[in-house]
């Protein structure tokens, strides 16, 4: 590699900037009648009243649920409790369109809770549109990963303060106070930030179960307006404004992650003291009865599509199976070769040219992507290439450069690390044998980023895969992926196809999930 | 009296069967190599395990069947000891009562016993505004206040260089003479110990292979028969 050229991940930085920012700016200079903010004032204001009481409401109950249900599964022991950990692992992977399957199926008009109030002879009717349906789907996704998040760091308190604890005699009062409570502290923050901030920007499960027009995140408004209203300028007010929040809720979040680091662990399995105490264990029963209500049938209704999954194979699924596998490829690629070019500029500035504030932007780009809302940044590119292509292949140029970015955060998380660690081992070696570039990265690199790249290249396919997104926007007859046929049956109420194609799009989605994660433990 | 007889506990990789006598008032020094089963005996002692078989009594009370906090010991590990939300004087009060109600006479009670283990003024500190021998320090603080007769201490200060290792033996040795204890301490390095303690026993294997006076211990042929015994396992 010539030392003229810049660095890959330069061009790829500046690539990811610009296409950002022309985004915005064909957004800010769309053509037609510009609305003034004022215009759209009391719409906007509706629908951020909305997405702030159901993102606040979503989550004070995953919380809720996620600490009682973390604290009873440290607490208690029983048989089946490692499928129930595993379980909650999973629900992070569920794509957001099969839970709003997963919501129909137990609490829909014909749903198993309508079936089971009509067997015992109840003719009244409930609708689940509006806060109801949308606050059990974002406590089914959230809830469990909660949990899951605070059992682990539940399991970081030192043995020796679980030792100390029972030879002081501490009641279970003070094991919480001085135990679980300042983990819990230091946790609660973060999660709380990262629960409201995906609620916020929650797209499939408010456009399926808002159940009307200001029942709507600003990612549905910007949709409607997009895709509905052809405004585009509404869509660029609301995208700017939805670009704004997310940036603040992101900054704040990170301003709150920032904690202290924690207490290394102790080998072997701790006998808490509280185990005995008798009102805990009352209460850790009720919590586990009623977690165990709320999240089963849910988890259960997905495996209801086994009975008619052989019933849905036609040409449209295969072709909506086919065009979902390429676009998740294509996704995963773009996001693990951008991620490799920043993670080895980030690299470069850190350790060969010794500016680590450089580094640190490399760091963070990633994580502003993050911040990034799908539908605001896809508006405007949208807007740009409307001339040159027809709705179908704008999407298929668009789905996997959305869904590749919106996964670079991920794939850069296991690939940095990865790099830096080749640098501090052999960098000196390279540097001495004069191997570099396309050959340091084929003979030093490569070797011990296989496993990492290939975690993170199934991460990004099974976040892509069962991604319903943007695809609304471009979805039609030319363009089909099977979260798209899957909103489609939803939406005129075939339920027993939507039970089939979601545990399709769930299988697979978990699968490519256990592959990344083989991948990136079996290498240590 | 510390007496153990015939004590077993048997995991699917490891055995022990610990046998020993400890006079009160007594400075005894555990040594033996690792894993050996030298903080497994502590942890019997203090009731974190408990031994399918054999005998544990302290002045002739049989202490097999209480709980940890029962007990009459007061134990003090090797890192972790202190809550890292809790400020010294609070980590202290915990050995009073848990619930940190103090009385003011058992606040001051405190501050005399911060200050004998050389902390005064620093109370109010956090254990992360503290180095890692002042954080021992409060640990062997709340140890003392606890009142316990039976003092258990395990690697104390196996993570502090030498020249500060040597400083809070002698603090060890000083407790002695604030009120009477029995002191049971795992120790890395026999040096550290070898002029204060006045028993001194080896554990290896899960057994405990030798008890007697430190320079016994060290010296002659008895350190032969050790070094066999480290050898073997």
């Amino acid at each position: 590699m010539s030392r003229k050229l810049p660095h890959p991940g330069s061009l790829v930085a500046f690539a990811i900037l610009a296409l950002v920012a022309g985004g915005f700016i064909a957004l800010a200079t769309a053509g037609g009648e510009r609305p003034t903010l004022f215009s759209i004032g009391p719409y906007l204001w509706r629908i951020l009243t909305f997405s702030i009481i159901q993102a606040t409401f979503s989550t004070i109950l995953s919380l809720a649920l996620g600490i009682a249900l973390a604290l009873a599964l440290a607490r208690r022991r029983f048989p089946g409790r490692n499928a129930v950990l595993a379980l909650l692992s999973t629900t992070m992977v569920i794509p957001t369109i099969v839970a709003v399957f997963a919501v129909f199926a137990v609490y829909g008009r014909s749903g198993w809770i309508a079936d089971i109030l009509s067997f015992l002879g109840w003719n009244g009717s409930f609708s689940i549109f509006g806060y109801p349906g949308i606050l059990i789907a974002h406590v089914f996704l959230n809830g469990p990963y909660v949990a899951r998040i605070l059992l682990d760091s539940l399991n970081v308190v030192p043995a020796e303060h679980w030792r100390l604890a029972s030879a002081l005699g501490f009641s279970p009062t003070q094991i919480f106070r001085h135990l679980d409570w300042p983990v819990l502290r230091a946790e609660l923050p973060g999660l709380a930030g990262l629960v409201f901030l995906l609620c916020f920007k929650s797209f499939a499960i408010v456009l399926a179960l808002g159940g009307g027009p200001s029942r709507s995140t600003l990612e549905v408004a910007i949709y409607e307006a997009l895709k509905i209203d052809l405004d585009f300028g509404r869509a660029a007010w609301l995208s700017f404004i939805q670009l704004a929040i997310c940036l603040t809720l992101t900054g704040l979040l990170n301003w709150a992650l920032t904690r202290p680091p924690t207490a290394h662990t102790i080998r072997g399995l701790i006998q808490r003291a509280d185990v005995k105490s008798r009102s805990l264990k009352l209460f850790d029963g009720i919590v586990l009865v009623i977690s165990t209500l709320f999240i089963a049938p849910l988890a259960l209704s997905l495996l209801s599509g086994l009975s008619n999954i052989t019933e849905i194979w036609d040409g449209d699924l295969v072709r909506a199976f086919v065009t979902s596998i390429v676009i998740a490829a294509l996704a995963a690629t773009i996001a693990c070769i951008l991620a490799l070019a920043l993670a080895s500029a980030a690299r470069r500035w850190r350790i060969v040219l010794r500016s680590p504030r450089i580094a640190a932007f490399y760091d963070f780009l990633p994580n502003t992507l993050l911040a990034i809302p799908p539908f605001a940044l896809t508006a405007g590119l949208f807007i740009v290439i409307r001339h040159f292509a027809d709705p179908s292949s704008a999407g298929l140029i668009l789905l996997p450069i959305i869904n590749g970015l919106a996964a670079i955060p991920f794939a850069y998380r296991s690939l940095a690390p990865q790099l830096l660690t080749t640098e501090e081992r052999y960098g000196r070696v390279a540097a001495s044998l004069g191997i570099t570039g396309w050959n340091k990265l084929g003979i030093v690199d490569w070797p011990a980023l296989k496993r990492p790249f290939g975690s993170a290249f199934a991460l990004a396919m099974a976040l892509s895969f069962g991604d319903f997104g943007i695809i609304a926007l471009f979805g039609g007859q030319d363009l089909i992926t099977l979260p798209y046929l899957l909103f489609e049956n939803l939406g005129s109420y075939r339920l027993d196809e939507a039970s089939a194609i979601g545990l399709f799009i769930v299988a697979i989605a978990f699968l490519l999930a256990h592959v990344s994660g083989r991948l990136s433990y079996a290498g240590d | 009296m510390l007496v153990i007889e015939n004590c077993r506990l048997t995991w699917p990789d490891f055995s022990a069967n610990y046998t020993m006598r400890v006079k009160s008032g007594t400075l005894c020094a555990i040594i033996g190599p690792s894993g050996g089963g030298k903080t497994t005996l502590l942890h019997m002692i203090a009731g974190f395990e408990k031994p399918e078989s054999g005998t544990l009594t302290f002045n002739g009370q049989n202490i097999l069947p209480l709980e940890p906090a029962k007990r009459p010991a007061a134990i003090v590990f090797q890192d972790h000891n202190l809550f890292p939300h809790l400020n010294a004087t609070q980590n202290i009060a915990l050995s009073i009562r848990p619930s940190l109600r103090i009385s003011d006479d058992e606040r001051s009670s405190i501050e005399e016993v911060l200050e004998a283990v050389g902390l005064k003024g620093f109370g109010e500190r956090k254990p992360g505004e503290m180095s890692g021998g002042q954080r021992q320090r409060v640990a062997l603080a709340r140890a003392l206040v606890s009142g316990r007769p039976l003092i258990l201490l395990d690697e104390p200060f196996s993570s502090l260089d030498p020249g500060l290792r040597r400083d809070m033996v002698q603090l060890v040795d000083d407790m002695r003479r604030r009120r009477p204890v029995t002191i049971l301490m795992t120790i890395h390095t026999p040096e550290d110990a070898a002029d204060l303690a006045d028993q001194m026993v080896f554990v290896a294997d899960g057994r405990v292979i030798a008890s007697d006076v430190p320079a016994a211990i060290l010296g002659g042929s008895l350190a032969q028969k050790i070094a066999a015994a480290v050898s073997n396992t």
